[in-house]
């Protein structure tokens, strides 16, 4: 575990939200909501918690480009390949490329696959290398309504994968509509606790909720922490609106976001 | 063939520490001793295909060599996406293995027979398909399963006309097998016939029983796509003579290997197909019942013979 600083942790997710919004902009690529509800995960996952032996599957593909953002303020890709993201010949699409980069490990878009993945290198790795590798898992809400998470939500408490961190970026949204008008999930704590997980639920914005539910001491059970996040959090005019699932950002709405996200309480619930 | 598949990979699980098998909650009277001496290198997932392929391509990324086993329909068509994306798209080493390829299932029903697993994989990157002819053909298969370092398929099947005939020679990449060429000493063949899998048990049927064998006729059994004529030196050399084939098949036609055959043996002067087929009238039956119903039969396949010699002539 690296040197948690909540400032430091706060700050960085600050700077790679506009990396995000300037990446965005740039590209004129949509998926910024999903994206800003999950980038204080990532930040938190690959600020802090996240080990180089350690794996992170992004099953929520669509926030590829918050995760690249991310990989590129931690050092973990460069300027010239971050340059590319969305561009023709890049290695960097919308959604993760299989064997592009180190960092990850599995392509994802489709949604339902991650998790098997992660159950996968989980299981691999307590009971046949026997190690301490973790694998943390990132999932949207409305991913849930995939039949293949919960398949391997079973497999991986009945095999006791304790070296799994199920992370749910429940922000309340999915493709077209709220996840409770869709298909309802909730009460979605409870959903995992009786598929066999250990179970938390934070606010996903709050590094120190995030970390505390981190540290909480483990079990036999695989873990599941249910983050409450808002999608398009830190541009107002984006939370909890459908629509940035798929828009892109005009130069004069990008200009609005940048401001925003300097306004002292946009992030009001990233402080400790 | 499944006596023959749990044999050969047993011998793999045991030399290969890096390798699993992990089972769709099939095995009955097949896997319990194998399960026993595997410890956790064997896994019942249980009746969840979809997260079957994901738990395998993620121990596969995690530098493991899994097997993963079912029946044919249930390895392939439901969680197909998961063979795409989380297996060959990331080209890792797992080998998926479907037990009940064609109507070897018959009356369990349609969606136990597999008559469309070749089609539907032979369409994905990076993977290899192995498709055995007979029992004593698995073995080989399976020990070019576990040498390859990306996905493949191995087919595993039982004709309803099984029969014992003599290998005239195999080639030991492609799998090929000649089981008979012409006759009389100098006359050229004037038809090559061409089974994949255990569709060819059908031409044997012929050849044992029905007069095949004093016909000017080469058979050969394919076992592995994508084909490979450059290496296929006797099969290319037949067709290359003969420019006539008749291809038989336990498998429905679009898509499936004959069509594939076909494109690669190119120019042909004559084409026929053997194949599976539907019908809105289907009845339920033995795995022979159903050949019968669509004329996949070594009588057919006789009189497609003939009539492929007559037009010659």
């Amino acid at each position: 575990m690296k040197q948690v600083s909540y400032p430091q942790l706060v700050d960085d997710a600050l700077q790679i939200r506009r990396a995000f919004l300037k990446m965005h902009f740039e590209a004129k690529a949509g998926h910024l909501g999903s994206g800003l509800s999950d980038i204080d995960l990532l930040v938190y996952l690959h600020g802090a918690w996240l080990r180089d032996q350690d794996h992170f599957i992004l099953s929520k593909g669509h926030g590829a480009s918050s995760l690249y953002a991310t990989l590129h303020y931690y050092g973990q890709l460069s300027d010239e390949q971050f340059a590319t993201y969305y561009q023709d010949g890049t290695l960097l699409p919308a959604h993760p490329a299989p064997r592009a980069l180190p960092s990850i490990p599995a392509a994802t878009g489709s949604l339902g696959h991650g998790l098997p993945i992660a159950a996968g290198l989980c299981y691999a790795n307590k009971y046949l290398h026997q190690n301490d590798v973790r694998t943390a898992c990132l999932l949207s809400d409305g991913e849930c309504d995939e039949g293949s998470v919960w398949e391997a939500a079973l497999f991986a408490a009945h095999h006791e994968l304790s070296n799994l961190t199920v992370i749910i970026d429940a922000n309340g949204l999915q493709g077209f509509g709220t996840t409770e008008s869709v298909m309802r999930l909730e009460p979605l704590r409870l959903k995992w606790g009786a598929f066999g997980f250990r179970t938390s639920e934070i606010n996903g914005h709050d590094f120190a909720q995030i970390h505390a539910a981190m540290l909480e001491p483990a079990d036999a059970r695989p873990h599941c922490i249910i983050a409450r996040t808002v999608k398009g959090k830190g541009v107002r005019f984006m939370e909890n609106r459908l629509e940035w699932h798929y828009l892109p950002l005009s130069a004069a709405q990008y200009e609005d976001a940048l401001i925003g996200l300097e306004e002292p309480d946009s992030l009001r619930d990233s402080s400790p | 063939m499944r006596v023959d598949f749990v044999k050969a990979v047993s011998a793999v699980l045991r030399a290969d520490q890096r390798s699993m098998l992990i089972s769709g909650d099939l095995g009955f009277m097949a896997f319990e001793e194998l399960a026993a001496q595997l410890g956790p290198r064997f896994v019942n997932a249980g009746i969840a295909e979809q997260n079957m392929m994901g738990v395998a391509a993620g121990a596969a990324l995690a530098g493991l060599r899994p097997w993963v086993y079912s029946i044919a329909p249930f390895a392939t068509y439901r969680c197909v996406e998961q063979i795409r994306n989380d297996i060959c798209l990331h080209d890792v080493p797992v080998r998926v293995v479907g037990n009940g390829g064609g109507y070897t299932y018959g009356m369990m029903g349609s969606t136990h027979h597999a008559l469309e697993d070749l089609a539907v994989l032979k369409s994905l990157p990076n993977i290899e398909l192995f498709f055995p002819c007979a029992n004593d053909h698995v073995s080989a298969a399976v020990q070019l399963m576990a040498a390859l370092d990306g996905p493949a398929y191995l087919r595993l099947g039982i004709s309803a006309f099984n029969t014992d005939w003599p290998v005239q020679g195999e080639h030991p990449e492609t799998l090929t097998r000649r089981y008979a060429g012409s006759p009389a000493a100098g006359a050229a063949p004037r038809l090559t016939v061409v089974g994949a899998g255990h569709g060819v048990q059908l031409a044997l049927h012929a050849l044992r029983h029905l007069g095949l064998d004093r016909e000017r006729v080469d058979v050969f059994g394919l076992a592995r796509f994508p084909f490979d004529l450059a290496k296929d030196a006797a099969l290319r050399a037949s067709v290359e003579q003969t420019r006539r084939v008749l291809f038989v098949e336990e498998h429905y036609g679009p898509g499936g290997m004959g069509e594939s055959f076909l494109a690669a043996a190119q120019p042909l002067a004559a084409f026929r197909l053997l194949c599976a087929r539907y019908d809105r009238e289907q009845r339920y039956g033995s795995p022979r019942f159903h050949m019968q119903q669509c004329n996949l039969t070594p009588e057919a396949l006789m009189a497609a013979v003939r009539a492929s010699l007559g037009g010659d002539s």
